[in-house]
C-alpha cells in the first residue's frame, strides 16, 4: 500500500510514505502530520455532525432547531461551546479528585487515539497493523471500564447506577460484535485494514453478509450507547448520568467524546462492511468520509424515534437474538469465503 | 447487593413538577418507593372558605393545568347543585364540547410526556404538544384563554359560542383521527415501545379497586367504571359513546384506554356539535346576589381526564363553608408504590408516566 500515490485532497502529500521513509525527520514530521489532518477530520465531522443532529432532530419534532447563530444555525453549536467552557467548573467536595479531572480528557484521548489508528485513505495512515482491527476493537470494549472509573470518581448514585449499567451492557453486545468481525476477517483472510479493504474491491462484504452488518450496527449503537441503549445518559431516569456531578467544561469534552466515538463507529463500519475509501472518480478519503457520514445519519435518525430500552431487555436480546445471528453470519460467512 | 437509597426530586426531568420520590434500589431493582408530596401545596380549600361562590373558579383551574376547565366545572356544577340551579340545556351541550375538547388536549399532552418518561428524544412530545396546541387554539375561540379559561357560570357559560366555532372543531376533530392513527402506527409498531409497555406494570382487577385508583388506570384494569356514564350528568346519557375497558391492566393497556379515549372524545364532540339545540347558554351574572344557599350540602362527581373527582361543598350564604376535593392524581399516586415495587428502574418511570400524574392535582 506504501507505493500508492494517490493523493488526499489534492494536497500533494503522501503522509504514509513520509511516516514510512527511514529518515527520522521525515517519519516523526510525517506522523505530526497525519495526527493534524485527523484531529482537523475529527473537529469538523464533530462540529458538522453536532449541527446536524440538532437540526435533523427538531425536522423529525416539526421544529426549526438552531437558525439564530450563523447560517441556518451553523454557528450556534460553537456559541454553545463558548458558553460552556467559560463556565465556572466545579468539583464537588466527596469527588475522587484525580480521577475526576483526568477520568473524561483521558476517555477523549483514547477515542482520539482509536481513530488515529484508523487509515483514511491509502495515502493516509500511520499505522498499518497485522491484526489492526482487532486491536481496535480491544482498545474500544476498555472505554466502559474507563468510563466506569470516571463515573465513580464523581461519587454521585446517579452516576454509579449509570455506569453500572453501561458496564453490564458490555456482557451483551461485546461477544456478538467481535464475531461480526470475525466474520469479516474469514472473509478477507486477515484483520489488517488495509487488506480488509482492497478484499471489497469486487463486492462489499455488506452484500454478502447483511447479517452482520446488522450484528454490528446495532452492536455499535449499543458501544457508542446511543438510543435506544442510551442507559449511561438515561436522563429522564438518572438525570445525567455518569455527568451528574460534572460542571459544563466537563459537558462539552462529552460531547466531543460522543461525537468523536461516532465518527469512530461509522468509520469502523465503513471499512468492514461498505468498502472503505473504494470507489469510483472521487478521492479516497471522500468515499471513506462520505459513506461514513451516511452511516452516522442513520444513527441520528433512530434517536429521534425510538424509546430507551431496558437493561434486562438489552441483555436477553443480545443473547438471544444477536448471539445466534452473528453465529449463522460466521458460518455463512465461511462457507461463502472460505 | 446492598440496598441503595436514591432520592428523585423535586427537580427531576420525569417527576413532572415537583414530586419527590425517595427510592430504595437493589441493583436495578425498586424495593421501595415513597412519594413526598406538598411542594405545590397552595391550600386551595381552605382559600376558597374566604371568597365568594364565583370568585373561586380561578383557583380551581390552577389546581391542575393540564386540564383547567373540567375542574372549573366541577367546581361550579357543586355549586349549582348546592344552589339547586339546573344548567340550561344548550350550555350543557356547551360544556361537554368543551370538556371533552379537554380531555383530548390532556390526553395528547400525556403521550407526550409518558414517552419521554420512557427514554424518547423528545419526539412525541413535540407532536403531542403541537396538535394540544390546536385544540387550545379551538378553546380560545370559545372561552377568551389559552390554559385558563373562567368561562363557567353558575346554571350557564360567561359567553356562548363563536359562529363559526362548529365548522372549526368538525375540521380539528377530523384531523385529529388521523393523528391518532398516525401516533399509533408510530408507537405500536416499535418493538422496543412495546417492549417497554407490554406486561409492565400489571395492576390486577382487585388491587385496582382495593388501591382505588381512578379513571384510565382503573379501567385499564377491566374496571368497567366511567362517572361519565355511572354517575351520569348533563346530556350525556343521550350521547354515544363507550367506556373503554382494557383487561390486561399494564403500562400498554392504560395507553390503550387513553388512546382510544380520544376517539370516544372525538365522537362526542361530533354528536354533540351536531346536536347542539339553540337557545340562551349564558349564566347567571356574577354580580347577581345568589340564592342565599345556607347549610346546603352538594356532592358532585365528574370524570376528568385523570379519573373521577368528587367535590364536597357546604354552602355557607354566599361563600363554600367548606369545600373537600378528592383529586384523582392523589388517588392514583397512591398506587404507585404497590406497581414499582420489585420493578426495573427504568420501569418504574414508565409507570409513573402511565399514572399520569399532575402535582397541581395531587398536591391541592
Amino acid at each position: 500500500m506504501t507505493n500508492n500515490l494517490q493523493i488526499p485532497f489534492g494536497m500533494g502529500l503522501n503522509v504514509t510514505s513520509y511516516i514510512n521513509s527511514p529518515n527520522p525527520v521525515y517519519s516523526v514530521g510525517g506522523i505530526i502530520a497525519f495526527a493534524i489532518i485527523v484531529a482537523i477530520i475529527i473537529s469538523i465531522f464533530g462540529y458538522i455532525f453536532g449541527w446536524l443532529e440538532r437540526k435533523m432532530i427538531a425536522k423529525v419534532q416539526h421544529r426549526h432547531g438552531p437558525t439564530y447563530v450563523g447560517k441556518f444555525g451553523i454557528l450556534q453549536n460553537f456559541a454553545d461551546l463558548v458558553k460552556l467552557l467559560a463556565k465556572e467548573d466545579i468539583i464537588p467536595d466527596s469527588a475522587e479528585r484525580t480521577l475526576y479531572i483526568i477520568g473524561l480528557p483521558l476517555l477523549v484521548s483514547v477515542s482520539i487515539f482509536l481513530v488515529l489508528l484508523l487509515p483514511f485513505a491509502p495515502s493516509l495512515q500511520a499505522t498499518n497493523f497485522a491484526f489492526g482491527i482487532l486491536i481496535i476493537f480491544v482498545i474500544l470494549s476498555f472505554t466502559p471500564i474507563l468510563l466506569f472509573i470516571t463515573a465513580f470518581s464523581t461519587s454521585n448514585k446517579f452516576a454509579d447506577i449509570s455506569a453500572q449499567r453501561s458496564v453490564l451492557i458490555l456482557l451483551s453486545y461485546e461477544l456478538p460484535m467481535i464475531l461480526a468481525v470475525a466474520a469479516v476477517g474469514i472473509a478477507a483472510h486477515g484483520y489488517n485494514i488495509a487488506s480488509i479493504i482492497s478484499a471489497q474491491s469486487n463486492g462489499i462484504f455488506a452484500i454478502f453478509m447483511p447479517l452482520g452488518l446488522a450484528v454490528l450496527f446495532i452492536t455499535m449503537l449499543a458501544e457508542l450507547e446511543r438510543p435506544p441503549f442510551d442507559l449511561r445518559e438515561a436522563d429522564s431516569e438518572l438525570i445525567a448520568g455518569w455527568l451528574t456531578d460534572m460542571s459544563a467544561p466537563y459537558y462539552a469534552l462529552s460531547l466531543f467524546l460522543d461525537y468523536s466515538r461516532m465518527l469512530l463507529g461509522s468509520l469502523l463500519i465503513t471499512i468492514l462492511f461498505f468498502g472503505g475509501w473504494e470507489g469510483p472518480l472521487l478521492p479516497p478519503i471522500v468515499w471513506l468520509l462520505a459513506k461514513a457520514s451516511v452511516i452516522s445519519i442513520f444513527i441520528i435518525i433512530i434517536r429521534a424515534t425510538t424509546v430507551r430500552m431496558r437493561i434486562d431487555s438489552i441483555l436477553k436480546f443480545g443473547w438471544k437474538w444477536l448471539l445466534p445471528l452473528s453465529l449463522i453470519n460466521l458460518v455463512i460467512a465461511y462457507i461463502i469465503f472460505a | 447487593m446492598a440496598v441503595t437509597r436514591i432520592n428523585i426530586g423535586p427537580v427531576h426531568p420525569s417527576t413532572h413538577g415537583v414530586l419527590r420520590l425517595v427510592a430504595d434500589i437493589d441493583g436495578d431493582t425498586v424495593v421501595d418507593v415513597q412519594p413526598h408530596i406538598g411542594f405545590l401545596h397552595r391550600g386551595v380549600e381552605k382559600l376558597v372558605e374566604t371568597r365568594m361562590f364565583m370568585q373561586n373558579p380561578p383557583y380551581m383551574e390552577k389546581l391542575d393545568y393540564v386540564s383547567p376547565m373540567s375542574y372549573d366545572e366541577v367546581y361550579v356544577a357543586a355549586v349549582e347543585a348546592a344552589m339547586g340551579v339546573e344548567v340550561k340545556e344548550r350550555a350543557q351541550y356547551i360544556r361537554v364540547i368543551l370538556l371533552e375538547l379537554q380531555r383530548i388536549a390532556s390526553h395528547l399532552l400525556w403521550i407526550g410526556t409518558m414517552c419521554n418518561d420512557i427514554g424518547q428524544m423528545f419526539t412525541a412530545f413535540m407532536w403531542g404538544f403541537q396538535d394540544r396546541d390546536m385544540v387550545l387554539n379551538l378553546l380560545e375561540e370559545a372561552a377568551g384563554g389559552r390554559m385558563f379559561y373562567v368561562n363557567m357560570r353558575i346554571g350557564g357559560m360567561v359567553r356562548d359560542l363563536p359562529p363559526d366555532f362548529a365548522d372549526h372543531a368538525l375540521g380539528l376533530m377530523d384531523y385529529m383521527e388521523k393523528r391518532v392513527k398516525e401516533y399509533e402506527r408510530y408507537l405500536e409498531r416499535n418493538p422496543v415501545f412495546m417492549e417497554r409497555m407490554k406486561g409492565v406494570g400489571v395492576l390486577s382487577y382487585d388491587d385496582a379497586k382495593n388501591l382505588g385508583v381512578t379513571g384510565p388506570v382503573l379501567r385499564a384494569s377491566g374496571v368497567n367504571f366511567d362517572a361519565r356514564k355511572n354517575k351520569a350528568y348533563y346530556v350525556y346519557q343521550k350521547l354515544h359513546f363507550s367506556t373503554q375497558v382494557q383487561m390486561a391492566g399494564d403500562n400498554l393497556a392504560r395507553y390503550k384506554v387513553r388512546m382510544m379515549e380520544i376517539r370516544e372524545s372525538i365522537r362526542l364532540v361530533r354528536e354533540a356539535i351536531k346536536a347542539l339545540p339553540d337557545g340562551d347558554a349564558l349564566g347567571m351574572p356574577v354580580k347577581l346576589i345568589l340564592p342565599a344557599a345556607k347549610n346546603r350540602i352538594s356532592i358532585v362527581s365528574r370524570e376528568l381526564p385523570r379519573g373521577e373527582c368528587i367535590m364536597y361543598l357546604v354552602a355557607d350564604a354566599q361563600k363554600p363553608y367548606r369545600l373537600s376535593i378528592r383529586s384523582p392524581s392523589f388517588i392514583n399516586l397512591a398506587a404507585l408504590n404497590f406497581l414499582a415495587k420489585g420493578q426495573r428502574t427504568a420501569d418504574m418511570f414508565g409507570i409513573m408516566g402511565t399514572l399520569d400524574l399532575v402535582m397541581g392535582c395531587v398536591d391541592k
